[in-house]
């Protein structure tokens, strides 16, 4: 079973602020998505299916230099920018 | 108490592919900031990462070239952090299964440094921080890495710089990065503990993140380990954490406290498939790959006779010791044409990006037709320089410079008769010499070797002019 304490390392690792009145139901979300995953583990795959899983496998692209985008659409859906970067406040 | 200090190094390395690992935007260095950026590589959603071939193919060769076993399969991970030059949250790694594993490195004290793995993954952007503000690129964000990371197997400062060193030559030889500590392509994290001498167990370590040159790594080993060995002396403790070095003051500082461990969730990247590296596969990689570095100087110290530390100045760059094998080859005086590029051309090549690059004008063909002539007799070393530096400005091969008389070499009547006549012409010098001083033969010794304009041997004029005069 997931903790609050766990919920709130978690939170804390993504950089979230979570109200304390949000911890009970986002434990509860998160405990039924562990159930989900440990429905499909409880079938869980050998090892050494590993490499054929979904039976694909070295799927690579060509080492060829294709035209970037222009910097204006790069940058069009940024909150701040300035100068040709992205700007943000500065943290740590 | 005596102390052994003990280092691991992981250190990242950007990969010389035309294109970053996950698109086909430019790795290029240096562009305007956020010109060589697509959806792919500022992490939009519903973008997909295709990973690039050449990637896996240039770290498969690094494994080669360091000793590595090739993993059969190996597959990508995602590891989670929330910052700013990522902007996905997280970066495409590998965890569990790297796709080369259990190599070395060998320093020339004969000691093996492990390798303990070498995997690939995507680089960072770029932060930039100024007046409380991040000014973010990601030019370099998604550009290929390797990560080779070694045991703690590292005994000193020498030892960690020598490996270094190493790994440079090693992955600039078979092409697959430039190396380039002063532009970050090359980037170490090194891992510091000390123990007590004789001691089995490890002590606590700590790790020195981003240390982009070699003088201040040493400075950065140097102050860790005084600080630990005095931690462990006043009866506290090492505490394991990441530490910065400030260039400024020489210390290495705590970055960030312990409840702030790294944390990273790996999950295995649900967006790419496994990576299967067939016998097949690593053997054709493996034979484009060029003669080990390692092999080379030892064949050329053997081959062509040369003194360990010349084969080794030769090798450093692929370009020049390839160079040196053609003008060098079938040659009686591979040392002569080894003279002429240590002497002569690094003497016009300062740096060594242009050592690196390693244009000159005299193609290896005319070295070698150059140094033909000085093995058939026909002209003297101090020819072959004077003539080199005059090719070495034009381009122009050796016979624009050589007149019929220089090629013709002289007989031994020829230089009989120019040494009496430089006898007869410095009497005084000759006296002298008589009354027993010995220098005085060298003013009469270069009178003869302007007469002959250098085309004699000087050890036999020498001899005869000693007979001359004594007669």
């Amino acid at each position: 079973m997931v903790t609050h304490e766990e919920i709130l390392k978690i939170a804390r690792l993504a950089k979230l602020s979570v109200a304390p009145e949000e911890l009970d139901s986002l434990t509860k979300d998160m405990n039924s998505i562990i159930e989900f995953a440990d429905a499909v583990n409880s079938v869980a795959a050998e090892d050494s299916d590993f490499d054929n899983s979904n039976s694909l496998s070295n799927v690579f692209r060509e080492d060829k230099v294709v035209p970037s985008y222009d910097r204006e659409e790069i940058l069009k859906n940024a909150p701040n920018q300035e100068d040709g970067y992205f700007l943000v406040r500065r943290r740590m | 108490m005596n102390y052994e200090l003990i280092c691991g190094l992981e250190t990242h390395v950007e990969l010389s592919t035309k294109t970053k690992i996950f698109c086909s935007c430019s790795t290029e260095f240096g562009g305007e900031p956020n010109t060589h950026c697509c959806p792919i590589c500022i992490g939009l959603p519903g973008t997909l990462p295709k990973l690039n071939k050449a990637v896996v193919e240039y770290a498969v060769m690094a494994g080669l070239a360091t000793n590595c076993e090739i993993s059969p399969v190996s597959k990508m991970d995602r590891k989670n952090y929330v910052y700013p030059d990522l902007p996905k949250a997280y970066q495409i790694s590998q965890y569990d299964m790297p796709l080369c594993k259990s190599g070395w490195v060998g320093l020339s004290n004969g000691r093996r440094i492990r390798l303990n793995r070498i995997h690939i993954e995507e680089d960072a952007g770029k932060l930039v921080h100024d007046r409380g503000n991040t000014f973010v690129d990601y030019n370099r964000g998604g550009v290929p890495l390797i990560e080779i990371v070694t045991e703690p197997d590292l005994r000193s400062i020498e030892e960690v710089q020598e490996y270094v060193e190493k790994l440079q030559m090693i992955l600039r030889y078979i092409g697959v990065s430039d190396c380039k500590m002063q532009e970050g392509s090359l980037r170490c994290d090194v891992n510091v503990s000390v123990r007590p001498v004789g001691q089995e167990e490890f002590g606590t370590r700590a790790e020195i993140k981003n240390m982009n040159s070699l003088a201040y790594m040493a400075k950065a080993i140097a102050y860790e380990f005084d600080r630990q060995v005095d931690l462990i002396q006043s009866g506290e403790e090492v505490v394991q954490e990441t530490r910065r070095f400030d260039e400024g003051s020489g210390c290495t500082e705590g970055m960030r406290g312990k409840e702030d461990a790294d944390d990273y969730r790996y999950f295995r990247e649900p967006d790419l498939v496994a990576i299967l590296v067939s016998d097949e596969m690593r053997k054709s990689i493996q034979k484009q790959m060029p003669e080990d570095p390692q092999k080379r100087l030892t064949r050329f110290v053997s081959d062509f006779d040369l003194p360990e530390a010349d084969a080794r100045l030769l090798i450093e760059h692929r370009r020049i010791a390839d160079y040196f094998e053609t003008a060098a080859k079938g040659a009686k005086n591979p040392r002569a044409v080894a003279n002429c590029i240590l002497g002569q051309m690094f003497a016009r090549l300062g740096t060594e990006a242009e050592k690196e690059q390693f244009e000159v004008a005299v193609t290896p063909e005319q070295l070698h037709e150059l140094i033909l002539l000085l093995d058939s007799g026909k002209i003297r070393m101090n020819l072959v320089k004077s003539t080199l530096e005059k090719m070495l400005d034009t381009g122009k091969p050796a016979k624009e410079f050589l007149s019929e008389q220089d090629l013709a070499g002289m007989s031994a009547d020829d230089l009989k008769a120019v040494c009496e006549k430089a006898v007869a012409e410095n009497e005084a010098a000759a006296a002298d010499y008589l009354a027993g001083k010995e220098k005085a033969l060298k003013a009469i010794l270069g009178s003869v070797m302007k007469a002959t304009r250098g085309r004699a041997n000087p050890q036999e004029a020498e001899k005869l002019l000693a007979d001359i005069i004594r007669r």
